[in-house]
C-alpha cells in the first residue's frame, strides 16, 4: 500500500556547471501529495526522476516505505522497476502499439511480484475509476489527448504502487480540459489514497492538487508548506514574487520586534509589514505585497498612505491600477465592474501589515 | 537503391510561366525520347528475348515469334527452381544476420553508455564502401576449406575446426556482416526519434531491461526493422561478387551467377538468361514495393519535430562487453579481410607448412604487384573505369538535374511520366540492367556496344533514381522567390536556370555527381555483359584474376581497387564539401 517518501539532502550534477539539484530534503507521509513548483530548469524533474531511478542521483538518500533505494555515497541503488512506483509522463508515453486494456495490463502482466489475482478485474475497476471503461479494446491511438493521460494513469494505478510520480501530466492538454482533469486528478489520488509527488509549473494546479507545495528555483527547494502558508507566508522573496507577490517596495528597517519590521519608506512615512527573517535595524529591505492585498480608497489604523493613480486599464470584472507612492510604483487590483478612482487623483490606501512580508534587499534577482 | 519519391514532394504553387508555344513540349518531348532510349528500351528488349528464341535486332523480326510457353518453359527449369531457392535461403538467412548486427549495433550506439559510440558508428558504416567482390575474395583467402589462412590458424592453435565458406552458411555469413549497415540505418534513427518515456514507462511499470526491448522497443520500431530488412534483402539479391567468389567454388548458384553462367555457355543462352532476369527483377520490384509501402505508411514511433533528450542505459561494467562486441564485429568485418589480402598479396606462395610461416619475411615480395602491373590490361582496365565514372558523373548528372528541375519546379504536362521513368530503375538489380543493355545493342552494328558509352549509359539509367532523389532534396531548398525576382526582373527560362537555380543547386549537383562518380567505379553486375576486351573495367579485371586462379594476383589487384577507391573518394568528398562552402555564401 501507499508508503512515505523521504528525501535527504539529494543532489544530482549533469557532468560540469552548477548542480541541476542541490541538498533538497523533505519529507511525504503516507497518503499525502505533495507539488514541487518552480520555474523552468529548476531541478523538478530532475528531483522526480531521481526518485523513480531514472537519473542516477550523485548524493544524498531517497526512502521509500523506509526502505532506502539510492544513496551513492554507499553505493546503493535500488532500479525503477524494484522500487515499487507508477509514474505519469508529461507526454503520455502510452504505447501506441497496444490497446488500452493492454496498455494497463502491463505492468501486471510483467511485474515480478504480481500480486496474482485477476488481471482483468484489476484493469476493468482501474479503467471504471479514470472513467475508460468503455474504451476498454480501442487501439490507443484513436484516443484523445486526455484520455491517452487517463490511460497513463491507470497504468500506473492498476497495480497500487506505494508510491506515484507525475512529471506536469496535464500541460500537454488544452486549458479547459485541464481544468476538469485537474480537479479529477485529485479525487482519483484521495480516492485511492496514494501518496503522490507531483511536478508542475502551473501555480493554480499545485494549489488544487497539493496538499503541500515546495516551491524550487535552481535546483534548491526554498519552501515546502501547505498551500495557504505559501500564499500567506512565502519564507524568500522569490516564493512572494513567484506566487504572484509583483509589487515591491524599498525601505530601510527602522527595527523589528518577533515577525513584525517597522520599515521607512523615505518621503511617505513607516509601513510595517511580517517578516520571516532576522532583519535588524540599518537593513536594506524589500517588501512584497500582492496587488489583491492593497485595499484602495480604505484607511484603517495601521499602514495607510496616500497615493496618485497614474493609470488606469479596465479589464471588464476587474480594474488594475498603476500608483505613485512616495516615488515607488505599486500596483492595485480592484474587483467589480465599476472603476471607482480616476487617472491623477490622488487617494488614500491601506497596506495591511499581514499582507506586507519584508525581505533583506540584497539586490539579488526575482527572476 | 533506395526510391526516389519525388511524386510525393510537395510542388509549390507558382506564378504562370511565360512559355513559349514550342518550346515546353518539345522539351518534355526530349527528355521523354532520353528516358525511353535509357529504360524502355532495353527493357522492352529485355522482355523480347525473354518470351522468344531470337534476337528480334539481330534475327530481324520476321524471325521473332513470341510466346509466352518459352517463358514458363525457362521458369519450369529446375536448374533455376535451384538458383532461385538458393538466392532465397542466401538472402534470407543473410537478412536475418543483418538484421540481428543492426539491431545490436543501433541499441549499443544510441542507448547505451558503451564508450567510444561515435566511433563504433562510424567504423561500422565501412563495410558499404568494400566493393562485394573485394569482400568475397579476402574471405576466400580467409575461409577457403583446405587453405584458408583461417584454418591454417586453428591448425596451428590444435583446434579440430574447419571453416568452409565456400558454402551456403559462408555466403549467409559474409552477406550478413556486411549489409548489416543498411539495417542498422533505418533502425538507429528510427530508435533515435522514439521518445524515451515509452521505454521508461515500461521499466518503471516493473519490466526488466529485456522485456522492455521485446515488448516495447522492438515492436514500436517494427517499420524501420522491416524497411531494413527489405532494402538489404534487396541489395543482396543483386550482388555478384560474393556468391561467385564464395559461392561458384562449392557449384551454388543463386539468380545472378546463374544469369551470367548462362550468357558464358557456349553457345550463351541470351534469350534463357532473359527470363530468369525477368524473374530477379520480379523479385527486386515486389520487394522495393513493399519497403516503399512500409516507409509510407504511419511510424508509431517517430514523432515529428520533437527533440527527445537521449536516453542512454548505463551498463555498469558491461559496457566493456558490448564495446567488445562492437570491437569483434569492426575486427572481423575490416581488419581480417584487409590482413588477408595484405598476406595473399605480398606473399610468394599462399602455402604455409605452419602458422609461424606466416612471419618468415623472406616469403614476401612484390611479385604479385609486378605481375598484375606487367599486365597492360590492368592500366587500361583503371582507365576505362575513370572514364566510365567521369562520363556517368556527367551524363547522369546533367540529365538528373534536368529530370528534377522538370518534375519538382515546373508544372508541364508529361512530368508526372518523367518521373515515374526516371523511378523505374529502382527496381531493376544491375545485372539485369546489363542484360537488358546487352539485348538492346548487341546486334545493331556500330552502334554502342564494344564503347566505353555502353557502360556509361548503363550506369547512368541504373542510378538514375538515386541521382535524381539527392537532387531533388536540393531543389526543394531554394526558395522559389529567389527564381521567381529573377523572372520578374525579366530573365527568361534559360536565364533563371543558369544566373540562379544552377549556383543555388551546386552543392546539390555536386553532391550527387560524386555520388555517381563513386557508384559507377565500383559497379561490376551491369558491367559483367558490356565490357569487351577494349572496355574492361577494374571490377570486371578483378573478376577475371579470381576466376584464373592466382589468389595472389587477386588480392594484389583487390587491394590496388580499394586504395584507388579510397583515394577518388576522399578526393570527391574533399571536392564536394569545397563546393558546398563556396555556395554556402551565396545562399
Ligand atoms: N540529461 C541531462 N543532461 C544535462 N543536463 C540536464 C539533463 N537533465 C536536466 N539537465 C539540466 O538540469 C536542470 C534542471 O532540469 P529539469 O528538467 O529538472 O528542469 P524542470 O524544473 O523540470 O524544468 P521544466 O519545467 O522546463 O520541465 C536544467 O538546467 C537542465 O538543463
Ligand atoms: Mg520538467
Amino acid at each position: 500500500m501507499s508508503a512515505a517518501l523521504s528525501i535527504e539532502n539529494l543532489g544530482k550534477r549533469f557532468g560540469v556547471g552548477r548542480p541541476a539539484v542541490d541538498g533538497v530534503s523533505f519529507d511525504v507521509p503516507a497518503g499525502e501529495i505533495v507539488v514541487l513548483l518552480g520555474p523552468s530548469g529548476c531541478g523538478k524533474t530532475t528531483t522526480l526522476r531521481c526518485v523513480a531511478g531514472l537519473e542516477h542521483p550523485t548524493g544524498g538518500r531517497i526512502s521509500i516505505g523506509g526502505r532506502v533505494v539510492s544513496e551513492p555515497e554507499r553505493g546503493l541503488l535500488v532500479s525503477p522497476r524494484e522500487r515499487d512506483i507508477g509514474m505519469v509522463f508529461q507526454s503520455y508515453a502510452v504505447w501506441p502499439h497496444m490497446t488500452v486494456r493492454q496498455n494497463v495490463a502491463y505492468p501486471l502482466k510483467h511485474r515480478r511480484k504480481s500480486r496474482g489475482g485477476d488481471i482483468n478485474a484489476k484493469v476493468n475497476e482501474t479503467l471504471e475509476l479514470v472513467g475508460l471503461a468503455d474504451y476498454a479494446d480501442r487501439p490507443v491511438v484513436s484516443l484523445s489527448g486526455g484520455q491517452m493521460q487517463r490511460v497513463a494513469l491507470a497504468r500506473s494505478l492498476v497495480y497500487r504502487p506505494q508510491l506515484l510520480l507525475l512529471d506536469e501530466p496535464l500541460s500537454n492538454l488544452d486549458a479547459k480540459l485541464r481544468l476538469r482533469l485537474r480537479d479529477e486528478l485529485r479525487r482519483i489520488l484521495k480516492q485511492t489514497g496514494m501518496t503522490g509527488l507531483y511536478v508542475t509549473h502551473d501555480q493554480a494546479e499545485a494549489v488544487v492538487l497539493g496538499d503541500r507545495i515546495g516551491v524550487m528555483r535552481d535546483g534548491h527547494l526554498l519552501q515546502m508548506a501547505p498551500p495557504g502558508e505559501i500564499y500567506n507566508r512565502p519564507a524568500d522573496a522569490f516564493v512572494a514574487n513567484f506566487t504572484g507577490a509583483s509589487n515591491v517596495l524599498r525601505g530601510k528597517v527602522l527595527a523589528r520586534s518577533g515577525e513584525t519590521a517597522t520599515i521607512d519608506l523615505g518621503g511617505v512615512g513607516r509601513i510595517e509589514a511580517w517578516t520571516p527573517q532576522p532583519l535588524s535595524a540599518g537593513d536594506q529591505a524589500r517588501i512584497a505585497l500582492r496587488a489583491e492585498n492593497v485595499r484602495l480608497g480604505e484607511r484603517a489604523e495601521r499602514n495607510v498612505f496616500s497615493a496618485r493613480v497614474l493609470e488606469r486599464r479596465y479589464q471588464g470584472t476587474q480594474t488594475v491600477y498603476d500608483l505613485e507612492l512616495g516615488g515607488q510604483r505599486l500596483e492595485a487590483l480592484e474587483l467589480g465592474t465599476a472603476a471607482r478612482h480616476d487617472p491623477n487623483a490622488e487617494i488614500p490606501l491601506t497596506l495591511p501589515p499581514e499582507m506586507c512580508w519584508a525581505y533583506r534587499d540584497e539586490g539579488q534577482s526575482l527572476d | 537503391m533506395t526510391a526516389t519519391n519525388a511524386a510525393a514532394l510537395p510542388v509549390a504553387d507558382s506564378v504562370e510561366r511565360p512559355t513559349r508555344g514550342w518550346a515546353t513540349p518539345l522539351w518534355v518531348g526530349a527528355l521523354l525520347i532520353i528516358l525511353a532510349f535509357l529504360v524502355i528500351y532495353p527493357l522492352a528488349m529485355l522482355f523480347f528475348g525473354a518470351l522468344s528464341d531470337s534476337n528480334p535486332v539481330v534475327d530481324g523480326f520476321g524471325a521473332f515469334r513470341p510466346s509466352i510457353a518459352r517463358f514458363l518453359e525457362v521458369l519450369g527449369n529446375e536448374n533455376v527452381h535451384l538458383a532461385f531457392f538458393n538466392a532465397l535461403l542466401a538472402c534470407g538467412g543473410g537478412t536475418a544476420l543483418a538484421v540481428l548486427i543492426g539491431l545490436f549495433f543501433s541499441w549499443i550506439v544510441v542507448r547505451t553508455d558503451t564508450p567510444g559510440r561515435r566511433f563504433i558508428a562510424g567504423a561500422s558504416m565501412v563495410p558499404l564502401f568494400v566493393p562485394p567482390l573485394v569482400a568475397g575474395v579476402a574471405w576466400s583467402i580467409l575461409g577457403s576449406p583446405k587453405t584458408g589462412l583461417l584454418n591454417i590458424a586453428l591448425k596451428w592453435l590444435g583446434i579440430d575446426f574447419r571453416f568452409d565458406f565456400y558454402s551456403m552458411s559462408g555466403l549467409i555469413l559474409v552477406f550478413g556482416i556486411y549489409y548489416a549497415p543498411y539495417v542498422y540505418m533505418f533502425t538507429s534513427s528510427a530508435l533515435r526519434n522514439m521518445d524515451p518515456s515509452l521505454e521508461e514507462a515500461s521499466e518503471v511499470a516493473g519490466a526488466s531491461a529485456f522485456t522492455t526491448l521485446f515488448t516495447v522497443t522492438f515492436p514500436l520500431i517494427a517499420p524501420a526493422i522491416l524497411a531494413g530488412m527489405l532494402l538489404s534483402f534487396v541489395v543482396m539479391l543483386g550482388i555478384y561478387g560474393v556468391p561467385a567468389a564464395l559461392g561458384a567454388p562449392a557449384n551454388i548458384n543463386v539468380l545472378t551467377t546463374y544469369i551470367f553462367k548462362l550468357t558464358a555457355w557456349s553457345p550463351p543462352l541470351y534469350n534463357t538468361a532473359a527470363a530468369v532476369a525477368i524473374l530477379l527483377m520480379v523479385v527486386t520490384a515486389i520487394m522495393v514495393w513493399a519497403q516503399q509501402k512500409v516507409l509510407s505508411g504511419k511510424s508509431f514511433a517517430t514523432v515529428a519535430g520533437k527533440a527527445f533528450r537521449p536516453r542512454s542505459l548505463n551498463l555498469g561494467s558491461w559496457r566493456w562487453f558490448t564495446f567488445a562486441l562492437a570491437l569483434v564485429y569492426l575486427f572481423i568485418v575490416v581488419v581480417l579481410p584487409t590482413i588477408a589480402l595484405v598476406i595473399a598479396a605480398f606473399r610468394k606462395f599462399l602455402f604455409f607448412k605452419d602458422f609461424d610461416a606466416v612471419f618468415d619475411t623472406k616469403a614476401y615480395s612484390l611479385v604479385h604487384f609486378n605481375a598484375v602491373f606487367d599486365n597492360p590490361l590492368t592500366m587500361l582496365s583503371i582507365w576505362n573505369t575513370l572514364k566510365v565514372g567521369v562520363i556517368t558523373a556527367l551524363v547522369g548528372g546533367a540529365l538528373a538535374f534536368a529530370i528534377g528541375y522538370t518534375v519538382n519546379r515546373t508544372h508541364v504536362p508529361g512530368r508526372k511520366l518523367i518521373d515515374l521513368l526516371a523511378t523505374v530503375p529502382v527496381a531493376i538489380p544491375g545485372l539485369v540492367v546489363g542484360v537488358a543493355y546487352l539485348w538492346a545493342w548487341i546486334g545493331l552494328p556500330g552502334g554502342l556496344y564494344g564503347t566505353i558509352w555502353i557502360l556509361a549509359l548503363a550506369f547512368v539509367a541504373r542510378f538514375m533514381p538515386d541521382t535524381v532523389k539527392a537532387l531533388s532534396t536540393s531543389f526543394l531548398q531554394i526558395h522559389r522567390e529567389l527564381e521567381e525576382a529573377a523572372w520578374i526582373c525579366g530573365r527568361g527560362l534559360l536565364g533563371t536556370i543558369g544566373t540562379i537555380v544552377l549556383p543555388l543547386a551546386r552543392p546539390g549537383v555536386v553532391a550527387s555527381m560524386t555520388l555517381l562518380f563513386v557508384l559507377a567505379i565500383r559497379e561490376l553486375g551491369s558491367s559483367l555483359f558490356l565490357y569487351t576486351s577494349d572496355t574492361t573495367v577494374m571490377a570486371v579485371l578483378l573478376l577475371d584474376y579470381y576466376e584464373g586462379g592466382n589468389t595472389g594476383k587477386t588480392a594484389a589487384f583487390s587491394l590496388v581497387q580499394t586504395v584507388i577507391l579510397a583515394v577518388l573518394l576522399g578526393l570527391t568528398n574533399w571536392l564536394s564539401r569545397g563546393s558546398a562552402q563556396g555556395s554556402a555564401r551565396v545562399g
